[in-house]
């Protein structure tokens, strides 16, 4: 928003787009590095290991070994994605279900030993998760979760509850107190409160939280590799791990294989992108 | 706030604490289950079954004179100080972002800048590992077309001495012990990151047109308009950034384990806490040690910690 009268604009508008170039030049050149990554991996899946030594940089028009490469990306990804979305999906909606209700308890309420509960949440926030994962491995052992995927999302909920617990409260003690208590009168109880108030009025932040669990879901590999043994459960994490360990490398196929592992978040961010960078910025501002 | 419910009438409301169960169960399961046994375990000789020995502090003696525990300090230390210097492309870029007039143009980067984000952070990893691969790398290709081999070789040949730059052969990159923790800093490179540049481009938002205006008219230059302007506004955020940034390089190995592997390859060399904790547990079997070596992480990140909280206020 600039606040200048008509008549200055244009003069300032001419200044301005002088010094508007260097500028853009110089983020377009970091962003070009920045993005080099994913220009490579696009266009050495159009090739093989012969075409890729002939010509490494320039990207070659689409031939039969692009399809060569794309029908074994998609053998060997969508196993491993199907994994991977039945277990983001169902850790992100699990961990803000038990969040939302939790928050919902302290954000309205001050029962007896809500303070106790509190810092229990909160003192969590302390506990390094680097430092629990040896017994985590045992424990889960103990529990029958190794080589499950039951046991990926157990631990996944668990560890992002206090985050989204934390965010989700100082939204709901936001929420205009006038409406629950209207809701009250009317004889709503909590789950009718819930449902009607605190979910339609939070979307925007439940969004942002669900996208940030799942892509934390989704990127997560130590865990996977941790837990899974059994190649039919692997999630895309670990089966790129065991992609990239293969000894003879045909680095058509595993780009390729990367672009179709990287393909269903890009789908994801088209139709999201404005929740997701508002989303961020505001996560950032709140801590 | 909250509405406030004494001891008597919470009886009746009882169905409240339903709420909170489910999440209480889940963190005194999966998290505050597993911190306190990795306290109890520290303290022994303990394979990961159901045997184990009571040792006493004698894993925490053992990590005392362990020689590959104080070199992966060292080495988290070195990567402190290089992500410190990485973090400076992000304010830049934030604060350039900032500066440019057309809104819709500042949208678009940031929309630009967050792509990296959507690309499984493996994917990323995994194609900056092929740049380094000695015969088909790209990094090795453009050090030959930009000619700066001959340049490292005479480096190497009279003031390095580490006979890793050669004429000839390709540059090894992961797999010089002295290359190692060069090329863990290098990685990445330009180092952008995109919560980074959101979280900055949050802080400078509060800058309005006029304030640059007025400085114009003082007749501040661009560097001064940063010192001045808006760096102070965005030390909040940096400051924010930074704790995070040490707290996820001390505990960090993600990165080590993958390039290099569970030994930190050659020599080593890129052999940090976490993953030598990693290594101890699943590769040699000692679960007791590893757990010890947990607990020195945790009074590590708790310390540093406690430091931001009493001196590093976040304004909110």
């Amino acid at each position: 928003m600039r606040l200048t009268t008509p008549t200055t604009v244009t003069v300032k508008a001419v200044g301005r787009e002088k010094l508007e170039l260097p500028k853009h030049l110089f983020i377009l050149a970091i962003l070009a590095i920045e993005l080099l990554p994913f220009y490579m991996m696009l266009q050495i899946s159009f090739k093989n290991n012969v075409m890729f030594n002939a010509n490494p940089w320039l990207p070659i028009l689409p031939g039969a070994t692009l399809v060569e490469n794309f029908r074994f990306a998609y053998h060997l990804i969508l196993p491993y994605a199907a994994n991977t979305i039945f277990v983001s999906v169902t850790a992100a909606t699990a961990n803000l279900f038990f969040a939302i209700l939790a928050a919902y308890f302290f954000a309205r309420y001050k029962m007896p030993f809500s303070n106790v509960l509190w810092s229990a949440f909160l003192t969590l926030m302390l506990i390094p998760s680097v430092t629990n994962i040896v017994p985590l491995f045992t424990l889960l052992k103990k529990l029958n979760l190794l080589n499950s995927l039951w046991g990926l999302i157990a631990v996944a909920v668990a560890s992002g509850q206090v985050f989204n617990i934390f965010v989700l409260r100082n939204f709901i003690e936001d929420l205009p107190r006038d409406l629950f208590e209207a809701a009250e009168m009317d004889g709503a109880g909590h789950w009718k409160q819930i449902i009607h108030i605190v979910i339609p009025l939070s979307g925007p932040i439940i969004g942002t939280l669900f996208i940030l669990s799942f892509l934390g879901c989704w990127n997560d590999f130590l865990m996977p590799l941790i837990i899974l043994r059994d190649p039919q459960l692997f999630t895309l994490g670990v089966g790129l791990i065991y992609l990239d360990g293969d000894y003879a490398k045909d680095w058509g196929h595993i780009m390729a294989a990367f672009f179709m592992a990287s393909l269903p978040l890009l789908i994801m961010f088209l139709f999201t992108m404005k929740l997701f960078i508002r989303g961020l910025s505001a996560g950032a501002l709140k801590g | 706030m909250a509405a406030f419910i004494p001891t008597k009438k919470a009886l009746h409301e009882w169905r409240l604490y339903l709420f909170v169960i489910p999440s209480l169960v889940l963190i005194a399961v999966f998290a505050y289950f597993p911190a306190i046994s990795a306290v109890y375990h520290s303290f022994f000789d303990w394979q990961g079954g159901n045997y184990k020995e009571f040792i006493g502090g004698d894993n925490f003696i053992q990590s005392w004179t362990d020689e590959v525990l104080w070199q992966s300090f060292g080495t988290v230390f070195i990567l402190i100080i290089a992500n410190l210097f990485k973090m400076i492309p992000s304010i830049a870029v934030a604060v350039v972002i900032h500066r440019l007039v057309s809104d819709r143009w500042q949208y678009w980067y940031r929309v630009l800048v967050v792509v990296p984000m959507i690309v499984p952070e493996l994917v990323r990893l995994f194609i900056w590992k092929f740049f380094y691969d000695p015969t088909f790398g790209l990094l090795n290709k453009i050090l030959d077309w930009i000619e700066l081999k001959p340049i490292l070789v005479s480096l190497d040949t009279y003031v390095l001495h580490w006979n890793v730059f050669r004429e000839g052969f390709p540059v090894p990159w992961l797999s010089e012990p002295h290359l190692i923790v060069p090329s863990l800093i290098f990685w990445g490179f330009p180092w952008l990151g995109a919560v980074g540049v959101l979280i900055f481009l949050a802080g400078l938002e509060s800058i309005g047109r006029e304030v640059y205006e007025t400085a114009e008219l003082d007749g501040a230059n661009g560097f001064q308009k940063f010192l001045y302007i808006e760096f102070p506004l965005i030390l909040t955020q940096i400051r924010l950034m930074l704790i995070l940034m040490v707290i996820g390089t001390v505990q960090g190995y993600g990165l080590q384990l993958l390039l290099l592997g569970q030994d930190g390859g050659a020599g080593g060399a890129g052999m940090v806490p976490g993953l030598w904790m990693f290594n101890r547990a699943f590769s040699a079997g000692q679960f007791g040690y590893a757990c010890a070596i947990g607990m020195i992480l945790f009074v590590f990140i708790l310390v540093l910690t406690l430091i931001n909280n009493k001196y590093i206020r976040i304004q909110r």
